[in-house]
């Protein structure tokens, strides 16, 4: 859906901090999502751990950075790293121009796939909390 | 004609002196990762030269190239024309601030530390789990860089004056601000004071700290002579460490980054080798090093402003510390650390520390191994 | 700026290799000489193929193409004095392989040299010419002028040493000449007819080189004079003592103290210095070429001869020798560096002669520059926001032309013609010879579209006043 100018498809689940996950077979599909990547301004670099580290839900397990942000990214589920997108390596503006897309982040194997029932998902749900969001981040 | 410009009233003649030669093209990181003559200490002249002559204007169409140099001075060390590009550089950006054709970025960074305390304008000052504003011996001050992006070689650092008994104090920091007068602006008088203050109310008679962009402020900037006339001394921490023992050595092949600030701008280039040394017998000079050392691209606000470019200049210098074999590349900078860091591709096995994380590291192995 | 030349453009090296910034297009204006022009903009070609297109587009839609390596040329040759589009070759940088069996090493022509050294070096082998930009410069725009350097009297230039290249022809053909064999009389030698072409005949796009294994010895010495003539005639004779020194440089008052000014080397402050340097496998075979080449200095009242101690201090030498022409723009603000050059016995007239047209015309001169090929590089230092100084200026670089000719000497030994001697080739030149080589530039180039206005090839007189700006 879009709202005033964010747009967030309605099919992924979203982490409070602003990832969106959706899955992808026996993984789960984890990037930024379009809220905070126009907040975030240009990404200059994210961190991609080694596959295999371990994941705990709601710890952070990497650092993002845009020109003027340091942010934090938490995992979302319980799991493992299984891939990282490399292509952000060199290129981490994918995130700005294809945040849903190309700009895939990481992949997770998760411990129990139905964690994801944790996260914000549903056109209600979704749009209640970037309102909120959008109205705290107002306030600033 | 009369001069317009703060820059031209200073440093006229030098701009003329520029001989065009282009010596400055073979040593300047801007240049060497982008290719494009507008970037380097040459093209940068000869846009001033055309200011001076009337041919252009002082504007926002010369941002990219008077705002996109990292004054790590390596063009004026190898200049034979007596140019001094990085002090011009300054000044031309004082006098763009001055009409209001300034890199956004910059201005960003003035208005953010009118009202914040650091230059990232993040509310909390991470205390890294100990007390401030104690009364001791030394204090050690971290600088932005340190506190809020790299905190984990802050950590090694203060765990390593743990680990050597030193009597030191954290402070309520604030930003020395000495980055302002770089970016077209001047040092933040308050935050000058504030940091003074602090550290009067200590007790402490020598200031560390683990910035060499800060280090610099204290003992260059006029803002920060009383610290002088007090007769506090201030140390960069490889000037502290180069005399101590730690017990520990590596035997792993160990490459030293002279950070721009410390070796070229403070003539700091032995102290942390001989600390080095110490602790990794199998030490190695990359191609460029000493007075010579490639810049790794963050300083002089390019790595807030032109972020892609200030990577690949980092990843230059990270191909001179793999082509030595080295396994550990370390320097004495959180701003060199962390773009070298960020700029390091997954496939390329090098490690990057702060002499002070990695000697803490060692020492750490040898304590959990007994 | 025409949209559909932008389109075309962009369509051949894509968005992020073309530029219109007003920072670029200044940049782009200038070389290492005083001449400078606008161009409309710039492209940075990845290849070849590139390249061949650019010029198929340049030619269709008459526009100038003005070729640019790192624009270290001291006589104008890359600046687009007619506008244009500026080719600057430097992302075409890979060494594309050294082949010690074959002696020779194939090169992109962004190349730095110092960066083909440093590849050499790691066998043992060396690129000779060794140009005092060398650090900068690269080997398009080194085979474009035919560079020189210190080490010519015993090694050559350039030209020596290019073996093959593929060029970009004006109309987009490309064309490969010469051969990566050794020697070559297979039909023309079309080589040749390139380096040295100032980019006016073609694009140089690849180039192989024959290589030379670096002699690993070297004696350095230097003798000081107590007056021009005297260094002159040391030159001079210097074919007398059976030996070639790998370098013979001479440096007059005016640049060592300039030197002094600007280095930690304290050179005694005399008349005249000569720097020589001989090479070899062994010291001893080193020294005793050296002790030759002393001997004809003592003969010619040299007043102090000195041999380097150490690697260090030679090298300290040699770099305050190549940073001269630089240090010594300190003194005015402006200068004009020559490069006339003469037989070797007529060294030493030509430094009288230098001497003479300085007072001749109450202007500063300081003179340097390879003694051991006849090559000085006189440089006139004035204040080009006076007028006055600025004819003064022009009037002291024709007598210097003229003299030079007069002697049986060239305007230009290694830097070239471009836009600062264009207005002197007829000087030089029979009417045959300005008219084959205008022809062959037709013949080439119908449309003049490469690299125009230089080299008084166009029919128009070339005139010497400074070019203008254009937006």
């Amino acid at each position: 859906m879009e709202i005033q100018g964010y747009t967030l498809p309605d099919e992924l689940y979203y982490e409070e901090n602003h990832y969106w996950v959706k899955e992808e077979g026996d993984l789960l599909v984890m990037g930024m999502d379009d809220f905070a990547q126009k907040m975030a301004g240009e990404i200059v670099f994210v961190q991609l751990p080694e596959e295999g580290k371990e994941l705990t839900a709601g710890k952070k397990f990497a650092k993002i950075e845009s020109g003027k942000w340091l942010g934090k990214v938490f995992a979302p589920v319980n799991g493992e790293l299984a891939a990282v997108n490399e292509e952000l390596e060199t290129n981490p503006g994918l995130i700005n121009s294809d945040c849903y897309g190309k700009g895939w982040i990481y992949k997770i194997k998760p411990s129990d796939k139905g964690e994801v029932a944790n996260l914000i998902h549903g056109k209600e749900a979704v749009e209640k909390w970037v309102l909120a969001e959008i109205e705290k981040y107002a306030k600033e | 004609m009369e001069a317009k410009y703060d820059f031209e009233k200073k440093y006229r003649e030098q701009i003329l002196q520029c001989s065009r030669c282009g010596f400055c093209q073979s040593v300047c990181p801007v240049y060497g990762a982008t290719l494009r003559p507008a970037l380097n200490a040459r093209g940068k002249m000869l846009l001033l030269k055309e200011v001076m002559d009337g041919k252009i204007e002082l504007g926002k169409e010369l941002i990219d190239s008077l705002f996109q140099c990292t004054t790590c001075a390596s063009c004026a060390n190898n200049c034979p024309s007596g140019v001094n590009v990085p002090e011009i550089i300054k000044q031309v950006r004082k006098d763009m601030v001055n009409i209001g054709s300034c890199h956004p970025a910059f201005a960003g960074m003035n208005e953010v530390l009118q009202k914040a305390t650091n230059i990232y304008a993040e509310d909390e000052l991470p205390d890294f789990d100990r007390k401030r504003d104690q009364k001791a011996a030394y204090v050690y001050f971290i600088g932005c860089v340190g506190a809020y992006r790299e905190d984990e070689a802050t950590e090694g650092a203060l765990d390593l004056l743990d680990r050597l008994s030193v009597d030191y104090t954290l402070i309520s920091e604030v930003c020395c601000s000495g980055v302002l007068e770089d970016v077209g602006y001047s040092l933040n008088p308050k935050l000058a004071s504030q940091n003074l203050e602090r550290i009067f109310a200590t007790g402490a008679k020598t200031v560390i700290t683990g910035c060499p962009y800060c280090y610099r402020t204290f003992t260059q900037r006029q803002e920060y002579d009383e610290l002088r006339k007090r007769g506090i001394t201030v140390l960069h921490i490889s000037q502290f460490l180069k005399d101590l023992d730690f017990g520990v050595t590596t035997d792993k092949k160990v490459t030293y980054h002279d950070p721009c600030d410390l070796g070229r701008h403070c003539g700091i280039y032995e102290e942390p080798r001989a600390t080095i040394r110490k602790i990794a017998p199998d030490f190695v000079e990359m191609q460029h090093h000493h007075a010579d050392s490639l810049c790794c691209g963050a300083g002089g606000g390019v790595r807030g402003a032109y972020a892609k470019n200030s990577l690949a200049m980092a990843r230059r210098r990270l191909k001179e510390a793999e082509d030595t074999g080295a396994e550990i590349l370390l320097t004495e900078c959180n701003s060199c650390v962390h773009n070298l860091a960020n700029a390091k591709l997954r496939k390329q096995n090098i490690k990057i520390y702060n002499t002070t994380a990695f000697i803490n590291e060692l020492m750490h192995r040898k304590a959990k191994d007994k | 700026m025409d949209e559909k030349l932008k389109n075309g453009l962009i369509g051949i090296v894509g968005a992020e290799n073309y530029s219109e910034d007003l920072i670029d297009m200044v940049s782009y204006s200038y070389d290492a000489s005083q001449h400078s022009a606008r161009p409309l903009c710039v492209v940075w070609p990845q290849d070849a193929e590139q390249v061949s297109r650019l010029m198929v587009f340049a030619n269709e839609t008459h526009v100038p193409v003005i070729p640019r390596g790192a624009g270290t040329g001291l006589s104008g040759m890359a600046v687009p004095i007619k506008g244009g589009i500026v080719l600057d070759l430097s992302h075409m940088n890979k060494i594309l392989m050294i082949s010690i069996e074959d002696r020779l090493a194939i090169v992109e022509p962004g190349v730095v040299y110092a960066n083909l050294e440093k590849g050499l070096a790691a066998y043992g082998f060396f690129f000779p010419p060794d140009p005092a930009s060398g650090k900068v410069s690269t080997l398009g725009g080194n085979v474009a002028t035919n560079a020189g350097g210190v080490k010519g009297a015993k090694y050559g230039t350039t030209r020596d040493y290019v073996l093959a290249l593929q060029v970009v022809l004006p109309d987009g053909r490309v064309m490969r000449t010469g051969s990566r064999a050794m020697k070559s009389v297979s039909g023309y030698d079309l080589t040749r007819l390139f380096v040295g072409s100032e980019g006016t005949l073609g694009v140089v796009t690849e180039i192989t080189l024959k290589i030379n294994p670096r002699p690993t010895a070297t004696s350095t010495a230097s003798a000081t004079f107590g007056n021009l003539e005297d260094a002159g005639r040391a030159v001079s004779q210097i074919m007398y003592s059976g030996i070639i020194p790998s370098v013979l440089e001479i440096l007059g008052k005016e640049t060592i103290l300039a030197i002094n000014k600007n280095t930690d080397l304290n050179l005694p402050e005399v008349e005249a210095m000569l720097l020589a340097e001989t090479d070899g496998y062994t010291k001893g075979e080193t020294e005793y070429q050296m002790a030759k080449v002393t001997e004809v200095f003592a003969r010619n009242n040299a007043l102090e001869i000195k041999q380097a101690k150490s690697d260090e201090e030679a090298i300290n030498l040699w770099k305050a020798r190549k940073s001269a022409y630089a240090v010594l723009a300190r003194i005015k603000t402006h200068f004009v560096l020559e490069d006339v050059t003469v037989p070797m016995g007529k060294v030493a007239d030509l430094l009288k002669g230098i001497e003479a047209i300085s007072r001749k015309h109450d202007i500063q001169i300081a003179t340097f520059g390879h003694a051991g090929d006849g090559n000085l590089h006189p440089q006139i230092l004035y204040d080009g926001y006076n007028p006055e100084d600025v004819k003064k200026m022009e009037a002291a670089s024709a007598d210097l032309f003229a003299l030079a000719i007069s002697l049986h000497g060239t305007l230009t030994g290694e830097h070239g013609i471009g836009l600062s001697k264009a207005p002197f080739m007829t000087l030089e030149h029979d009417p045959a010879a300005m008219n084959v080589m205008r022809s062959l530039k037709r013949m080439f180039d119908p449309n003049n579209i490469l690299n125009p206005g230089k080299m008084a090839l166009d029919d128009a007189e070339a005139s010497f006043s400074e070019a203008g700006i254009k937006s």
